[in-house]
């Protein structure tokens, strides 16, 4: 990895890696059940992408499958995002940073889709004594409301700043939202 | 190297490079020049002219204005046209012309005039009586092309040419680029008024073409400047394209290899859709309704411009209609006015053949495709819609 003495000699090597992984995607496929799936559509380019997930006890991504119908771009995408977020948190998947291209946001989109369907399972099977909000980074709906009064918070963006909470797939904003309404006291 | 992409440009033939070569040499002279060298220049050009005019079956050689490419040829014939009728504000064209006529329509929308643009049925044929009812007092001009450049879907030009003239005063253009050598064309029998053509789709180079002007008809020039052309396209005669594009016409005429590449096509085509579940023809089943060399067909479910990228690695240099590959990023307009899905239309390829294809190139495309075609199916998110072809 380091010895690209050059940028050229850099960029030829992603594009060796994109190739390869375009001619021999990894992780094709639909991940093992229980799984969470998301999917991502473009109607600029007609590219569909669908991204599954398994999630072990210790909230991180076990298992990761995509199946594509998208330029070779898209496919090479999506196959090195299932081998980048192997063995990460949600929270870490939920904030990889992706190339900067289309297609990559693509297989991004249908990745955080995932995430947010198991956290949207998770939150429901939460039996903790506090309700759980953020999945991603573990944060109770205690935690934000005393952030919220403590500091007068009075945005999710605010919130996320203080505590993480809806920092990682977003499922969680819409709660966040309702959070903030219920504590729009007047000070 | 497996070339099935003819309809997006040729192979320059030999006999074309073996005429020009003299002209890109010792005879460097300005058909213009009053000298010796500057006459043979003219000779050849006029040669070049009668060979083109024989091909497309002109009454008069001199119909024949040579151009720099075939969008030139349409942009000129269609603004000529609607600038010596100022006062008739109508066109009528297709909703599946190459964009060098529907760009061009589409400018002239804007510029103030009403364009009724003709649909195709799933074929995509057209109604022609849909045409009969679109003819106006006011229609300046009907611009309708001879093959479609995606489908290779042939329109009747002959019948049409028969209703624009009985039933108005139109002027009527025809975009030819995509026929031109791939099937008789006789336009003296025709009420072809204005013709286009392009040489790079007939085995000679990029950068030349011509437009049939109609002897009784009379264009203002496009491009301004010198006499030359009889003082109807200014610019230095591009010689030794001219010659390029005349010998094309020539070998066309002679040798023009059509059983051969029709044979290819059928076979390469009817293998295809035999063998491939998700496989899909896209144009009439009736192949005398076609081009010869043409086979649009859709891999349902998986993306053109992936099937385009193995095929490439494979050596095959095929087309797509998907709108990933498109610079305007819209799926192929001739594949929506079809009436194609959408899933059907991004797994959308243009196979055309051409006259250096052989048994093997075919033999190749149809051992690797399959295997191609099976890996993207795998690969699709539409894992239902596919097991239910199967």
């Amino acid at each position: 990895m380091g010895s690209d003495t050059t940028e050229t000699q850099r960029t030829q090597r992603l594009h060796r890696e994109a190739a390869d992984h375009f001619l021999n995607p990894r992780n094709v496929g639909d991940a093992d059940e229980p799984s969470f799936a998301g999917r991502a559509a473009s109607l600029v380019c007609g590219a569909h992408v669908r991204f599954s997930i398994q999630v072990d006890e210790a909230q991180k991504v076990s298992q990761a499958r995509f199946r594509a119908a998208g330029c070779h771009v898209l496919v090479a995408a999506a196959s090195m995002l299932t081998e980048q977020v192997a063995g990460l948190t949600t929270a870490e998947a939920a904030t990889l940073d992706v190339a900067d291209s289309s297609c990559a946001a693509l297989a991004r989109d249908a990745l955080l889709g995932a995430i947010r369907e198991y956290s949207n399972a998770a939150r429901d099977d939460w039996a903790g004594d506090e309700a759980l909000i953020c999945t991603c980074f573990f944060v109770s709906e205690r935690t934000i409301e005393r952030e919220i009064n403590s500091l007068g918070l009075t945005t999710v963006t605010e919130v996320t700043r203080a505590c993480n909470a809806g920092g990682g797939c977003g499922s969680c904003h819409q709660l966040i939202q309702e959070i903030l309404a219920t504590n729009d006291l007047p000070r | 190297m497996i070339y099935l992409d003819n309809n997006a440009t040729t192979r320059v033939a030999p006999e074309v490079l073996d005429a020009m070569q003299p002209y890109l040499s010792e005879f460097f002279g300005n058909p213009s020049s009053a000298h010796a060298l500057g006459r043979e220049m003219k000779r050849v050009v006029e040669h070049s002219r009668e060979q083109v005019a024989s091909l497309i079956g002109a009454s008069e050689t001199s119909e024949i204005v040579f151009t720099s490419c075939g969008s030139e040829s349409d942009n000129w014939a269609i603004r000529g046209v609607l600038a010596t009728q100022p006062n008739k504000k109508h066109i009528v064209t297709t909703q599946v012309e190459h964009e060098a006529v529907r760009n061009v329509c589409r400018l002239l929308e804007q510029e103030g005039y009403e364009v009724t643009w003709l649909g195709v049925d799933g074929n995509g044929e057209l109604n022609l009586d849909e045409l009969r009812s679109a003819l106006r007092p006011d229609t300046a001009l009907v611009s309708i092309m001879l093959a479609n450049n995606e489908t290779g879907v042939l329109f009747p030009v002959e019948d049409i040419g028969r209703i624009v003239k009985e039933k108005s005063e139109a002027v009527f253009h025809v975009d030819g680029v995509q026929a031109v050598g791939k099937i008789p064309i006789d336009l003296k029998s025709t009420a072809v008024d204005l013709f286009a053509l392009s040489g790079h789709k007939l085995h000679a180079p990029q950068g030349i073409g011509g437009l049939y002007i109609r002897k009784d008809l009379s264009l203002p020039s496009f491009i301004i400047g010198g006499a030359q052309e009889q003082g109807r396209r200014a610019g230095t005669s591009a010689v030794p394209n001219i010659v390029g594009l005349g010998a094309a016409c020539q070998l066309a005429l002679d040798d023009n290899h059509h059983e051969l590449i029709e044979r290819l096509r059928n076979r390469l085509e009817d293998e295809i859709l035999a063998n491939i579940a998700n496989a899909r023809l896209n144009g009439a089943a009736d192949r005398s309704k076609r081009l010869p060399n043409t086979s649009n067909i859709s891999f349902e479910y998986v993306d053109g411009q992936n099937i385009l990228m193995h095929l490439d690695q494979e050596g095959v240099c095929v087309s797509t209609g998907s709108a990933c590959h498109s610079t305007t990023h819209e799926s192929s307009p001739t594949l929506r006015a079809m009436n194609v899905p959408f899933t059907a239309a991004q797994g959308s390829i243009r196979f055309s053949l051409g006259r250096y294809n052989t048994e093997a190139d075919i033999d190749t495309t149809l051992r690797v495709l399959p295997a191609i075609i099976e890996k993207l199916a795998a690969m699709s998110p539409y894992d239902k819609e596919l097991a239910a072809l199967r």
